[in-house]
């Protein structure tokens, strides 16, 4: 009992954090058929901006740390936007990749001269700083935290997506952009405020998880091969795609951890290669046109 | 038309061929100025080692430790008339990358010694190259037992107690803590250890040390995070979850904090014994968030040797750097003063002379006389353990060791034998 508790909440804040950060990057995909190599970058910055913020103490300063983690990395996902991605909607995804991973390397070279080379630790709020107890199992308060904001993401883009003007674009660019276009709307500002959201929620994710680990460089390149397998198993474009695969990569992680430790590695690779063989199109997605 | 299309691949040609000469001719140039002010009173000494990511502060300390060490030689005239000049490249932990680096410090600086990375793989790929172009390489952080066993190489040094000692002495104070009945048997261990050469036979040595030193235990978990994973949320529930009454950890640097930072909040110090490398970088960053009476196990703390060199290059370095000396600053300072003094035996640069004449020497340095053992260049150097202070200590303003609490194993008890070595070494 005492295991399976730490199991579930291990499992699930891993899949909160990686949904929220997956979750940008398949939207982003699903609009604009954009592979965007950098979308580690804005969770890199996010975190360190939440270092920035807090210096060393936490308190009331945290939750302004958090949005404004992931305000920087909306303005960093603009700026790119604006001056890269626009000039990369026809081109082959190759192209698509290369310059993308060119925008990592540049950032992670910013971050450095910005940042440091060394890494850096933050602590969460005293009101989340310490466990609480489940049926006996101490749990992580802030592990806790991580759940429900990822909970919360995951409602927020349900109801955008089904309820806003917005959010119908976007899914009507994600299943026929061709009518998008010649319906009559603006489809540079829709893809503009589509990879603007999606590098939000990556520096959401970013400074979501900033208490948790250890916040230096190469935390782009690491959170990146995660984010994509969790994408590329639920699916290009779907949400709901992401938070289930968000969960088997939670899952994977944790039990391998558990009871296959030495090749705990490779699970989620191997997850992915089975999905991949049995539905190329992810679980949840659509074959591409 | 075809008429210009026949002329133009002649000009196609000839541009980047003249292009590609012009550079041949100012490498060559630069190659000869830098070997001329090497004869004019320089010579060079190269470090490269990881300065950015979560384990960076060791490679910026150990550099801080060998650019100390140089700018105290050339204030007191250099070696052999040559004053001292320091290169250093970042490694980024990445075995390619060392020893593309280390490559490059020879053929291209002229360097005249190496001084240690931190990781033993990137240590491992530096060292091969350090035996193929003969330069004397001084080990400093990076310990595995392999580098002065089947890698082992002349021109190779270990100033750092390796993989099979340190386990053992933290092994042996843990014994000590059984036989005084403060830690109950069988233990429940958990291993949490990085996925590398060192993190390996780091864990391999402690379970072996455990079966020598006849502690009974019951191995529950073990865990396998990679080197600088900055997320490692899932090896620690599965670690938990085997509810591990003492756990063995190898991590070290950025990865060490955010493990303590990390379990902290699942109440796992009040449960679990845990032996760790809690160095003062560690335990400045953590500060009161440092876990109270957890085994640390040190290769050369500063504040815990009684050594007085030891303490006034502590003092030196902080009014220099801003901030107390880690392991890796000490066992760095002293590298390069074994390497200076085989400069001054042997009269020469020259690496076989300088290794011949530091192997079986016995050495003044700051933490006092030291030997290098011939059979396998290992500094005859002892482990030190100790738990974790409760309180700041007033000097340093974050916890050291709790006082009274500091075991010194002396490397004769710890060692492998010259006869293992050499087994190893075949």
């Amino acid at each position: 009992m005492h295991a399976v508790i730490l199991d579930v909440a291990g499992t699930l804040s891993a899949a909160a954090n990686l949904f929220v950060v997956a979750a940008g990057l398949t939207l982003v995909f699903g609009a604009m058929r954009i592979i965007n190599m950098a979308h580690g970058s804005f969770y890199m910055y996010g975190a360190f901006t939440v270092t920035t913020v807090l210096g060393v103490s936490a308190g009331w300063r945290f939750w302004v740390a958090l949005l404004a983690g992931a305000a920087v990395a909306a303005v960093a996902g603009l700026t790119v936007e604006v001056t890269v991605i626009r000039r990369l909607y026809d081109a082959e995804h190759l192209t698509q990749l290369l310059a993308t991973y060119a925008v990592l390397l540049i950032f992670a070279d910013v971050g450095q001269r910005i940042w440091g080379s060394g890494y850096r630790a933050v602590t969460p709020p005293a009101v989340l700083a310490s466990g609480i107890s489940v049926a006996g199992v101490q749990v992580p308060r802030y592990e806790l935290f991580v759940i429900g904001v990822g909970v919360l993401v995951g409602l927020a883009l349900w109801v955008m997506l089904a309820r806003t003007r917005f959010g119908w674009l976007l899914r009507a660019a994600v299943e026929d952009p061709e009518s998008v276009a010649t319906g009559g709307t603006n489809l540079a500002r829709l893809r503009t405020g589509v990879f603007v959201l999606g590098a939000f929620l990556a520096g959401l994710g970013g400074s979501l998880t900033a208490p948790l680990q250890s916040i230096a460089p190469g935390m782009d390149a690491s959170i990146i091969v995660s984010v994509f397998i969790v994408v590329t198993i639920g699916g290009l474009g779907s949400v709901a795609g992401a938070a289930i695969g968000a969960l088997l990569i939670g899952l994977a992680q944790t039990l391998g951890a558990e009871f296959f430790a030495s090749w705990a590695a490779s699970l989620i690779y191997l997850i992915m290669i089975v999905v991949l063989a049995i539905r190329p199109w992810g679980l949840l997605g659509v074959p591409e046109r | 038309m075809s008429n210009r299309q026949s002329a133009r691949p002649r000009h196609w040609v000839l541009a980047p061929v003249a292009a590609a000469a012009a550079c041949a001719l100012l490498a060559a140039c630069s190659t000869s100025s830098a070997s001329s002010a090497s004869s004019g009173g320089t010579v060079t000494v190269g470090e490269s080692t990881v300065l950015s990511g979560s384990i960076a502060e060791l490679g910026q300390s150990g550099l801080q430790g060998v650019q100390l060490a140089v700018a105290d030689l050339n204030a007191h005239g250099g070696l052999l008339g040559k004053k001292i000049k320091v290169v250093s490249a970042d490694s980024q932990a990445t075995p390619a990358t060392g020893a593309a680096n280390v490559k490059n410090m020879i053929l291209q600086d002229h360097v005249v010694a190496l001084f240690g990375p931190v990781s033993s793989a990137v240590a491992a790929a530096e060292e091969q190259l350090a035996g193929q172009y003969k330069v004397p390489i001084f080990f400093h952080t990076s310990n595995d037992i392999s580098l002065m066993g089947s890698s082992f190489n002349p021109y190779a040094f270990q100033v750092v107690p390796n993989t099979d000692m340190e386990p053992r002495a933290a092994a042996l104070y843990l014994d000590n803590e059984v036989k005084a009945g403060k830690i109950k048997t069988p233990i429940a261990l958990g291993t949490f250890a990085p996925n590398y050469s060192f993190g390996q036979d780091s864990v391999a040595g402690f379970i072996q040390a455990l079966k020598y030193y006849q502690v009974p235990y019951k191995l529950v978990s073990q865990q396998w995070p990679s080197l600088e994973a900055t997320d490692i949320s899932s090896n620690l529930s599965a670690l938990l979850a085997a509810k591990p009454s003492v756990v063995y950890n190898a991590q070290f640097g950025g990865d060490l904090v955010t493990f303590v930072k990390q379990a902290a909040p699942f109440g796992f110090f009040k449960k679990t014994t845990m032996l760790s490398m809690l160095n003062t970088a560690e335990l400045a960053t953590l500060g009161s968030s440092a876990p109270a009476g957890s085994i640390a196990f040190d290769r050369a703390p500063w504040f815990a040797m009684n050594e007085p060199g030891v303490t006034s290059f502590a003092t030196e370095y902080h009014a220099k750097y801003h901030q107390w000396p880690d392991t890796w600053a000490v066992l760095a300072y002293t590298s390069v003063q074994v390497w200076a003094y085989g400069v001054k035996h042997s009269g020469s640069f020259d690496a076989t002379k300088v290794s011949a004449a530091i192997a079986g020497a016995s050495i003044p340095t700051i933490r006092g006389t030291i030997t290098i053992r011939a059979c396998d260049h290992q500094a005859e150097i002892p482990e030190y353990v100790g738990t974790v202070a409760a309180a700041a200590s007033p000097q340093t303003g974050f916890p050291l060791w709790a006082a009274g609490s500091g075991f010194t194993a002396p490397f004769s008890k710890i060692a492998l034998s010259c006869a293992q070595m050499k087994a190893m070494q075949k």
